[in-house]
């Protein structure tokens, strides 16, 4: 027994060493959407070891609370938070990470929401009968790439608290990424230019940024309300506004009904067009820029 | 000739400006359209602005820690309806801060309610002797647990929770208000450890530490009412956790406690205390597949001043296809052994008079397991076995409950259960109030809950 017990914790003070070893010099980084991951990783470069929460094919507003979330923020030096109440169940996963660096208020729990310009925030009051509706705004920010230039600044201040003498390399990091961007938003506003003005229906309303970012107008939802299943009325209704509008486009996220969603084009004349609501969240859209290109190009090609 | 010359020259003179005028109308137009969506936008973005409170004050900025962060790429437009400029964005600023985000009218901690309503149909002999599963509440409906909760952090080191539950504990009776947990959580110490401190439930097996309305069923398992009581084990104390930095996940806990719960100790002094411990783990088999397990023991002394010890184990497994917004598959199970001595009166002279109590020692124990499909994001459907001995006294009883559980959206609810319950013939001295009998019982059992306000997510 004793022998047993003793093998046991050699075996756990190995996987301990090794552990500790595998990332010793590097900013241990989490995030909870795979959006800050990679914005993390252009920035932080070869100074983080950046790991998210959440996957690009979850819907990042009702994740479940595994352990293994718990096991990811248990060495972290920084939790990376979207904020506005998208990712607030991380608060469940850091209690049971018994972490200090990244409870509530520490310096290493981050809400990188901070400067951005928020839309769709509540003027009136609002409660649940109009459905799961985010108090603090639309909490979708990260697809609308001129928020990249904001999000990064709050990274870099964020790994700079952790490691002060990085600062400049960080920022160099950024630069260089948003160096890449703007070429890349060149490309998308040459592209999406003569799409603006165009209606499109979405099925749930998170595509607000990148529909402003390129002066496409949400016509409508194809839920009922956020997060409340579209009745067999409502969802006559947007078939019949989208064919008197001829509204082309339904956009809908890979975890949502397509059955549905292909249904109500079809009948409308449309075409259902599954966007990557995260990096991750469909085939090819692997980076921050891939898959705002995925984005881009999935709906240039659907209004043609 | 010359006159064809002429005439072209005339027609060319006379229509040249109205071909002009008429492209210059139609390039009017196109400006007009432009110019109307660009007020159209406009308005729209000044009625949004109208609408918004005043935004809180500005934060300091505090001087920069290194050097002065460059502009962001010029090209890249900002926001269309951002009002940050390019210096704005360069300056470094704070980036965390308490609830900053949180306006005025926002308070600083939240605010939850849950209401749970259940209601059963049952045998007039089971209502008679009591021995249904909500025993005392047999053919009613009624408030089981209406919980209003705040949770929220203290100050930067600790976080606490505090719920008042009031429910309709017995027949007819007034609805009784109670303090149901209230403890602080200390979340900065140091070597992966963390303390809670207070009333709780505790964090013994897998469903001890879940709410009535959290329930995966509309009721506890037979098992652990049967051996915890009906409200399962809470109690004043505190309570250890560690998480090693270890590749794997692994989670032990300790914990001290008065041993308030009459069902299963009862001493209720930290003299002679109840202590728990917990080892829970985890799996992740693959990106869908989870499985957790556990064992948890909690020993301490029943106000006769025996000891009372039980063991406990716990499993818990779902499947969630990658994308879905739900597990297609839930399996979870405990299962309980408890050894504990108990007084029993001797009749030595067979005069039926008690000469003598003696210590005899009772091990019994119980185990429960679940199924649940949920093929919908609305519907699910599943079965719980249960299988139970009882703590002290002889016989056992098993039961069988197949449910249905409908949710018309993540904060409402609603549950149809059927429950069957046999209990074997050496349960004949209890389940026999009024001179009734409720060894078969058969139970129609429906539920409904809601979420108002705040509600923290599920763990797994």
């Amino acid at each position: 027994m004793i022998s047993t017990l003793r093998g046991l914790l050699a075996l756990a003070l190995v996987a301990l060493s090794v552990s500790t070893a595998a990332g010793a010099d590097k900013i241990r980084v989490v995030t909870t959407i795979p959006d800050l991951k990679a914005l993390t990783e252009e920035v932080g470069g070869k100074l983080v070891d950046v790991d998210a929460l959440a996957r690009g094919t979850q819907n990042a507003h009702e994740l479940e609370i595994r352990p293994s979330l718990m096991l990811k923020l248990r060495r972290a030096d920084i939790l990376i938070e979207n904020g506005l109440d998208l990712d607030s169940w991380a608060d469940v996963a850091v209690q049971g990470a018994n972490n200090p660096n990244i409870v509530r208020g520490a310096p290493g729990r981050i809400d990188v929401s901070r400067g951005v310009q928020v839309l769709e925030v509540p003027s009136t009051r609002v409660d649940r009968s109009m459905g799961d509706v985010h108090p603090l705004g639309n909490p979708h920010y990260s697809l609308d790439p001129g928020t990249a230039p904001i999000v990064t600044q709050n990274i870099v201040d964020a790994l700079a608290r952790v490691a002060p003498d990085r600062r400049a390399e960080l920022e160099r990091n950024r630069q260089s990424f948003l160096a890449r961007l703007d070429e890349a938003m060149t490309r998308w506003t040459r592209a999406m230019e003569p799409l603006k003005g165009a209606k499109v229906v979405v099925y749930h309303p998170q595509w607000i940024y990148l529909l402003n970012r390129f002066g496409l107008v949400q016509a409508a939802t194809l839920e009922d309300r956020p997060g409340i299943p579209a009745s067999p009325a409502h969802v006559t209704r947007i078939i019949r506004q989208m064919r008197d509008e001829q509204i082309k486009v339904l956009i809908v996220e890979p975890w949502n009904d397509l059955k549905l969603a292909n249904r109500v084009a079809q009948e409308a004349g449309a075409k259902a067009v599954v966007l990557a609501p995260l990096v991750g969240g469909v085939k090819g859209a692997d980076s921050y820029i891939g898959a705002i290109d995925h984005n881009v190009n999935a709906l240039v090609t659907a209004m043609k | 000739m010359r006159a064809l010359a002429l005439t072209v020259i005339a027609l060319s003179t006379i229509l040249a400006p109205a071909i002009a005028a008429a492209q210059d109308a139609a390039e009017l137009r196109r400006q007009i359209e432009q110019l109307q969506r660009q007020l159209q936008s406009v308005t729209e973005r000044l009625q949004r602005l109208e609408a918004q409170p005043a935004p809180p004050a500005a934060q300091p900025v505090p001087p920069a820690p290194g050097v002065p962060a460059p502009a962001p790429g010029a090209a890249v437009a900002p926001p269309p309806s951002s009002t940050l400029s390019a210096a704005d964005l360069a300056q470094p600023r704070q980036p965390f801060s308490l609830y900053q985000q949180r306006g005025s009218g926002h308070l600083l901690f939240d605010i939850g309610i849950a209401g749970d309503f259940v209601g059963n149909i049952t045998q007039r002999n089971v209502e008679r002797a009591g021995g249904g599963t909500f025993a005392g509440q047999e053919n009613r409906f009624f408030p089981r647990e209406v919980e209003l909760s705040f949770f929220g952090q203290v100050d930067p080191y600790a976080s606490a929770v505090v719920r008042i539950e009031a429910g309709e504990e017995e027949r007819g009776q007034e609805t009784a208000v109670n303090l149901a947990e209230a403890y602080l959580t200390l979340l900065t110490l140091p070597f992966g450890t963390q303390a809670r401190l207070g009333q709780m439930r505790n964090r013994f097996g897998y469903s001890n530490e879940i709410h009535e309305h959290d329930l995966q069923w509309i009721d506890r398992p037979n098992v652990m009412r049967n051996f915890l009581g009906p409200e399962g084990l809470q109690e004043k104390g505190m309570e250890l956790t560690l998480v090693p930095d270890l590749p794997f996940y692994i989670e032990a806990l300790a914990g001290i406690f008065n041993g308030d719960n009459e069902t299963a100790f009862g001493r209720g002094t930290l003299q002679h205390p109840l202590v728990t411990g917990r080892l829970r783990t985890f799996f992740e088999l693959g990106l869908e597949h989870g499985l957790q397990l556990g064992m948890s023991v909690a020993s301490g002394q029943t106000d006769d001043r025996n000891r009372s010890t039980i063991l406990g184990w716990e499993w818990r497994y779902k499947y969630r296809p990658d994308g879905w917004l739900h597990p297609l598959i839930t399996l979870t199970g405990e299962a309980l052994y408890s050894m504990r001595k108990a007084d029993v009166g001797v009749d030595l002279d067979g005069d039926g008079a008690i000469d003598q109590v003696d210590k005899r020692q009772r091990n019994h124990s119980g185990w429960y397991t679940g199924l649940e499909i949920q093929p919908f994001r609305r519907w699910a459907g599943g079965v719980r076995y249960d299988w139970s001995q009882y703590p002290v006294n002889p016989g056992w009883e098993w039961a069988i409950e197949p449910y249905v559980t409908f949710w018309p959206s993540e904060f409402l609810r609603f549950r149809l259960a059927w429950k069957h319950t046999d209990r074997s013939t050496q349960t004949r001295d209890a389940f026999n109030l009024n001179g009734a009998s409720a060894r078969n019982v058969d139970e129609l059992l429906f539920q409904a809950s809601f979420i108002l306000g705040a509600h923290p997510a599920h763990p797994f």
